[in-house]
This record gives structure tokens, C-alpha cells and sequence, in this order.
């Protein structure tokens, strides 16, 4: 029995690997060249006089998600890490079902509360090099995780029903490796909302990369939050 | 009396009104010292805010000066560059700093942080100089600076708090790039509170929250009342914390008054703020006040001493005038009117002399002066009715009454001769002829009438001693026989049955009566001694009640051929 059992795992571990590769671009609109200041001193800030102020960095708060017809397999855990004062990943998208863990990863600890539902992560500091956990269930449930010491440190999760999940850089280049050929829906999460587009029906190979470029619309972030949060 | 009452009244509200003033005249002037202190207070937190504001600006240019040094711009390249951070370039670039930093002139900052392009700190100096590569990207003082602004900023940690400044490093050689940012930080201290209180007379303390930071003096303040007002400021522009309201504090036994301003950035998420405060003045009131003059306030060049002692005495000689016009001078009169009355100059008060109650006083007097002629004359008609007139050269009775008799009388005709109203005639029933009263013979001079001998004086009047008048009753006079005027037929009266007591005095009296009367050859048959006593005894209550007298003797003589009797208060044992 224990045979059968290994054995039926290996041939679906084998069939996720037989998949294709989905790599692509985001063609985002022209951002606006200064994010508004998320706090302010005795003074306004003022530009540097040797270089143009950098543009906001939207493709760091974006996950690309692509959904089939196939019920997702789930993978056990999704690691969160925490480095310093910020997420790794500000945004994520974490499979109905998972585990998601926080990992400290600075040297300070941090009380993190999630804003929706304070009582999804147990109560207490998180320690550094620690970890708390909790669990996602509900599909299209989004959560703000946050630290009540330091505004600033802002994380958001969304639930999907799938486990194909990419997080562009900062170009807004991605790629989602070993998906199973097929049909699937393509959608973008901004921060704390999906960008309003239509979704992207895309054909993945089941061989060799499937290219694609989703266009998005300087439309799409209207109902997005469109400043970063305090 | 009215204009003095008047005057009185006005001198009394002019009390009050200036007691009103001296007493409500402190509380515009605390009102001032309590203005004064919210001014200073709101303008002291304003100059507070620009002086923090100027400390910020001098911090962001440091920073951005220190942004600008080379060898920090080659250290923050290097590191972003790199895919990992070690000790080794963490050290190197921390000496760079830590150069840097000695080469500042003045104050400079308390610790340094050099971040490369991915938000990582490089290097610390002088504050966890062992930490580095940790991520301090997603701050937003660090996230601008990497974005390419100059900014401040207060960061709360460890329960202080750290004025802070960051500054984009660039390379400015070609192709420009952001290369990194560098963040310094200096603490809040008492230092830096007494530095930005300089001058301002007033004092300040910096706030976690419910925890002390710093401030220019060690004064354990009541938190409540700072939260209390923390908690009411609103909105995003702080500038107009200044502006809002004041409160009392308490620390131990000193009241001070106090407003809060919250501290801009990171640290306002922690209830950071500062309060401004002063020790309250006390109410001064009007007994302060009093004590706080001084020798100069009242010297005669600020103070209107001639205005006030002229007002003085102008309203002491009004009163004064006025007791004397309606008070003094109508009493002196009335006063010398009744010496003369005294004096038997006059034989009434001046009414229409008198004015007012002084009049009505006079009035009075008169009725009662009246009213006892009336009762002398009640009292005289009796005894004349009964005894016939008194023996001339009599002392006493006729001074007594008579001279207080006047002229005219309200309830009739005065006698043209008034007879001393004691005196009293023992007449037959028939009608006596009411003429002038004759002088009462004595009784030596009764001695000398045709029948026999009068007994002297002496003999006529009982002597003292056993034979004294009786006593007073105890009971006395009723009104009516008072005033009892109709004509008394004696005999009448003494014809009825005889009393059976018989007093020692009036038995001696009655003999002496009945012999003069035997010896005038006037009827004696129908004298008895009870009717003579009662008449005797009523007579004597009569005199005693109108004249105050201790006792009254009866004298007999004859007068016009015919025994009469003469009743005589005795005032006194002489």
C-alpha cells in the first residue's frame, strides 16, 4: 500500500515537471515619477540635485497569477520572509489551503497583526529568526499583515486557487516554470486589489516556453490603491 | 433727616461700588496674566516648531553634504554591486564613515547609516556598529532617500527618539546613478530641549507616549492631562497644534499650564509630542493684588491722593452739614425749649418751632403736659370739694402742679386763678362759688379767728413716726378716679356708714377737722370718720400717683370762716 501511495505521487510529481514553461513581460503605463511621501518630517522632501528621482516601483508590488480548470495541488507550506523593515515580497498569493509561515529574518522582533482578522496569527512577538504561521482557506480572501511599532511595515496576502504564482522584478520580467499544458487565465494582483483588465486567456505549452506580454492599462489601477500605505 | 439719609445712601453705594471695583478689579488683570501666558505659551510652541524645523534643515544638509564625500559614494557603489555583504566591507565602509563624521564641525550627528541601492544597511556607526545587512528599505525616510530625496524624520526606538535625516548618495560621474543613502541620526536630549526652549522663559519635555524622553528640566509632569489633549489633535497639518488649547498640569505641588504639539514622522505613530509648559501664576484676587503693591504705586506722582482725600472730605463735610442741619440744630432747639420748660420759662414746647419728628415730639410733650393739668385740676376740685382750700404760704403743692397748669387747655377753659391743684375744700353740699383759688391760710393765722385758737402748723400735721400717713396700698389708682372732674359733696360721702378700721393718721387728721370744723360752727352731725378717710385715702393715691411723691400729709385750716384741708406731697424725708 505504502508502494502504491509513493508511486502515485511520483507519477504526479512527474506530470507537474512534464510541464511547460510561461515567461513574459509586463507592459506597464508610464508610472508617476514620485511615489507621495508616506510620512513627513519638520520639512517637505526635497530632490537631490545630481539625478532625477526614481520612479515607483509598481512591478514590486504585483503578482502575476495564473489559474487552470485543474484543481491546484497545494503546496505545503509558503515561507513569508520578514528582512528588516519590510517583506521580501510585499504582495504574495498563497494556494487556498496552504500554510503560510512568516519568518523573521532581522535581528529586531516585530508583533504582527493580521488587520482583518487579529486573530489569525497567534498572539506575541515574533522573534528574530522566528517564525508564525497560520493558514489560508478562503479563495479570493486578501489580508493586510501588519506590525502596530512600525506603520511602515506593511504586507498583503491574497488567497488563490492556484499554485502558479510569479512576482516580476523590477523591469516587470516574470516566469512561472512546470506548468501542465493547457488553458488558463492570467491575472494580476496590485497590492490590495486584481488590476481591472479582462482576464488574459493564454494557451501554455507543454514543451519549451509560452511567451507572453500582458498589457496593462494605466486604467486598470484606478480602483487599486495608487499610494503606498502608511 | 431725609437729605442725610440720602447722602447716607449715596456714601453707602459709592462703599459698594468701589468695593465691587477693588474686588473685580484683579480678574481683568488675571485675565490679562492668563492671556499673556497663553500667548507666550502658543508662541513659545511655534517657536519650538521652527526652531526644530531649522535643526531639521541643518541636519538634511549635512546629510546631503555627507551623501556627497567621495569615498562614501565608492564604499556604496562597491556594496550594491555586491550580491552579499561581509564584515570585512561592513568595517571598511564604516571607517570611511566614521572619518567622515569626525570631520563635521559642531554638533554632529549620533550615529550613522550607510544603505546600498536594495535598502541594506552597509555599515552602522556609533550605534550598533556589529549590525549590518539588514534591510531598512520600506522605512519611508529610506525609501525616499533611495528614491532621491532629501528629508527628515523622527524615529521612536528603544524609547527615545532620534531626529533623523537622510540623503540619496549619487554618483555624479557619468552615467549618474543612485548608488545608495546615507541616514544620520541624532538623539533628543535634555540638551537639545534646553537648546530649543533658549531664551523663551518657558520650559519643554519630549514624549513616548506615556514615557519620558528628555526635556530642559527634570519635572515629574502628570501625563494624563498631556494625553487627554494629545488625543484631541487632529488632522495631518501639525502647525496648528499651537494653536489648541491649553490645560493645567500638576507635578507635586506646582500647577503649571501646558500645550501639546505632536512630533511629525515615524514617531507620531507612536504618540510622539512634545509639551511646552510654565508654571502657573497664582491667582492673585484682591488680597494678592494688595500685597503685590507697592511703595511706588501709591507715590504721589501715580496715585490721585488729591482727588481721593479731596472726595474724602468733600463727602464728610455733606454729611456732616446735613446731621447738622436736619439733626443737631432741631435737637438744640428742641433741647433749650425743654430747659426752658424745665426752667418754668414756658409752660409748653414751641410747636410750631419744631419741625418734623422734633415737632411731633413737642406735641406729644404738650398732650402729656395737658393731660396732667387736666388730672391736677381733677385732683384739686376733689380736695377743694372736700376740704376746703389750703392755708396760705403752703409749701410744695402749689409749685408742684400749678405752675405747669397752662393758660389755655385743649378740653376746656383754664381757671382764671388756678388754686394749687392739691389743694382741696371741705365746702358744704350747696354750691360753692368756684372763684379763685384763696391763698391757704396756715395755721397760726387760723389761730387767730374769733372762735378759737387755730393749733399750729406743727400740731395741724400729724407728726411722723406712728403717726406718719398710712402707707400706700399696693394696688393702684383706677383711671377713672383720676380723672374723676364732677364736683364731690363731701357730706354726702361721709354721711354713709361709718368704716369700721381706723387708721391712727387720718383719725388724727379727722379730729383735728371735726374740732376746726365745731369751732367755725359748721355742721358736724353728718362727719363720720370712714367716709373722711376713704376721701383722705383717695386723695393721697391721687397725688402720690401724679407726682411721684413718697407720701402726703394733710393740713387743717380755716379759710373764710370755715374748716378746710390741704393735702401736701412729702418728696422726700426731708
Amino acid at each position: 500500500m505504502r508502494i502504491l501511495v509513493s508511486l502515485g505521487v511520483l507519477v504526479t510529481s512527474m506530470a507537474v515537471a512534464r510541464g511547460g514553461t510561461l515567461v513574459g513581460k509586463l507592459d506597464l503605463p508610464q508610472t508617476p515619477s514620485a511615489a507621495p511621501p508616506a510620512t513627513k518630517g519638520f520639512l517637505d522632501r526635497k530632490e537631490n540635485p545630481f539625478a532625477p528621482v526614481r520612479a515607483i516601483d509598481v512591478a514590486h508590488q504585483i503578482v502575476i497569477v495564473v489559474e487552470g480548470d485543474e484543481k491546484p495541488v497545494s503546496p505545503p507550506q509558503v515561507t513569508w520572509e520578514l528582512v528588516g523593515e519590510s517583506f521580501a515580497h510585499p504582495v504574495v498569493a498563497v494556494p487556498a489551503g496552504a500554510e503560510v509561515i512568516i519568518h523573521n529574518a532581522t535581528k529586531a522582533a516585530r508583533t504582527l497583526v493580521v488587520k482583518d482578522n487579529p486573530k489569525l496569527i497567534e498572539p506575541g512577538p515574533l522573534n528574530p529568526n522566528g517564525t508564525k504561521s497560520f493558514r489560508a482557506t478562503d479563495v479570493g480572501k486578501s489580508y493586510t499583515v501588519g506590525d502596530k511599532d512600525a506603520p511602515h511595515l506593511i504586507g498583503h496576502l491574497v488567497v488563490v486557487n492556484t499554485q502558479f504564482v510569479a512576482y516580476p522584478d523590477e523591469s516587470g520580467h516574470f516566469q512561472i516554470d512546470n506548468i501542465p499544458s493547457g488553458a488558463y487565465k492570467l491575472k494580476i494582483w496590485y497590492r490590495d486589489n486584481w488590476l481591472q483588465r479582462p482576464d488574459e486567456a493564454i494557451s501554455v505549452a507543454a514543451k519549451g516556453k509560452t511567451e507572453i506580454n500582458p498589457k496593462v492599462a494605466a486604467s486598470a489601477f484606478a480602483t487599486a490603491t495608487a499610494k503606498p500605505e502608511k | 433727616m431725609f437729605l442725610s439719609k440720602i447722602w447716607f445712601f449715596l456714601v453707602a453705594l459709592a462703599a459698594a461700588a468701589s468695593a465691587t471695583v477693588a474686588l473685580v478689579m484683579p480678574r481683568p488683570a488675571q485675565r490679562q496674566v492668563d492671556l499673556e501666558e497663553k500667548n507666550r505659551l502658543g508662541i513659545a510652541c511655534s517657536v519650538i516648531d521652527i526652531v526644530l524645523a531649522d535643526n531639521a534643515r541643518s541636519r538634511v544638509e549635512l546629510a546631503g553634504a555627507f551623501a556627497r564625500a567621495p569615498k562614501i559614494v565608492n564604499a556604496l557603489e562597491s556594496a550594491s554591486g555586491a550580491a552579499t555583504l561581509d564584515e570585512a566591507r561592513m568595517k571598511q565602509v564604516r571607517d570611511i564613515a566614521a572619518d567622515t563624521m569626525k570631520g563635521v564641525s559642531g554638533k554632529g550627528p549620533d550615529f550613522a547609516m550607510l544603505v546600498d541601492t536594495k535598502g541594506r544597511v552597509v555599515a552602522r556607526v556609533a550605534l550598533d556598529e556589529g549590525d549590518f545587512g539588514d534591510v531598512v528599505a520600506g522605512r519611508p525616510l529610506v525609501d525616499d532617500a533611495l528614491a532621491g530625496y532629501l528629508r527628515d524624520d523622527i524615529w521612536a526606538q528603544n524609547g527615545t527618539m532620534y531626529l533623523v535625516s537622510a540623503a540619496p548618495v549619487v554618483r555624479r560621474d557619468p552615467p549618474v546613478t543612485y548608488v545608495g543613502a546615507i541616514v544620520l541620526g541624532n538623539k533628543i536630549t535634555n540638551e537639545l530641549a534646553k537648546t530649543v526652549v533658549n531664551g523663551l522663559n518657558v520650559d519643554v519635555g519630549f514624549y513616548l507616549g506615556n514615557d519620558d524622553v528628555a526635556g530642559n528640566r527634570t519635572v515629574a509632569l502628570d501625563h494624563a492631562p498631556m494625553l487627554a489633549a494629545l488625543a484631541k489633535l487632529k488632522g495631518d497639518d501639525l502647525s496648528v497644534d499651537c494653536r489648541s488649547d491649553q490645560f493645567p498640569m500638576e507635578a507635586g505641588n506646582e500647577d503649571f499650564t501646558g500645550i501639546v504639539g505632536r512630533l511629525p514622522g515615524e514617531a507620531e505613530a507612536h504618540q510622539a509630542f512634545f509639551t511646552v509648559f510654565m508654571q502657573k501664576h497664582a491667582e492673585r484676587g484682591f488680597m494678592g493684588t494688595l500685597k503685590a503693591i507697592q511703595k511706588s504705586d501709591v507715590a504721589f506722582g501715580k496715585f490721585p491722593w488729591i482727588l481721593v482725600v479731596g472726595a474724602f472730605v468733600v463727602a464728610l463735610a455733606i454729611g456732616i452739614a446735613l446731621m447738622w442741619i436736619e439733626s443737631d440744630r432741631p435737637l438744640k432747639r428742641l433741647q433749650a425749649d425743654a430747659v426752658k420748660l424745665a426752667k418754668a420759662d414756658s409752660e409748653r414746647l414751641s410747636e410750631d418751632a419744631h419741625g418734623g419728628r422734633y415737632g411731633s415730639i413737642a406735641r406729644s410733650v404738650n398732650i402729656h403736659i395737658d393731660k396732667l393739668g387736666r388730672d391736677a385740676k381733677s385732683a384739686r376740685t376733689n380736695l377743694d370739694q372736700l376740704l376746703g382750700p389750703a392755708p396760705e404760704g403752703s409749701l410744695g403743692t402749689i409749685d408742684l402742679l400749678a405752675g405747669a397748669l397752662p393758660t389755655a387747655r385743649p378740653g376746656g377753659s383754664a381757671p382764671v386763678s388756678s388754686p394749687p391743684p392739691s389743694d382741696f375744700k371741705f365746702h358744704d353740699p350747696g354750691p360753692a362759688p368756684r372763684t379763685a383759688a384763696p391763698s391757704p391760710a396756715p395755721i397760726s393765722a387760723m389761730a387767730a379767728a374769733p372762735s378759737r385758737p387755730a393749733p399750729p402748723v406743727r400740731a395741724a400735721t400729724p407728726p411722723r413716726g406712728s403717726q406718719m400717713p398710712p402707707a400706700r396700698p399696693p394696688t393702684p389708682v383706677p383711671a377713672a378716679a383720676h380723672n374723676q372732674t364732677q364736683p364731690l359733696h363731701l357730706d354726702d360721702d361721709i354721711l354713709a356708714p361709718a368704716e369700721p378700721s381706723i387708721d391712727p393718721y387720718f383719725k388724727q387728721v379727722y379730729d383735728q377737722f371735726h374740732a376746726v370744723k365745731k369751732s367755725c360752727g359748721e355742721p358736724t352731725a353728718g362727719l363720720t370718720y370712714g367716709k373722711f378717710s376713704e376721701k383722705l385715702v383717695k386723695n393721697r393715691d391721687d397725688l402720690i400717683a401724679k407726682t411721684g411723691c413718697r407720701e402726703v400729709r394733710f393740713t387743717v385750716y380755716v379759710k373764710d370762716g370755715k374748716a378746710a384741708l390741704k393735702a401736701t406731697p412729702v418728696k422726700d424725708d426731708a
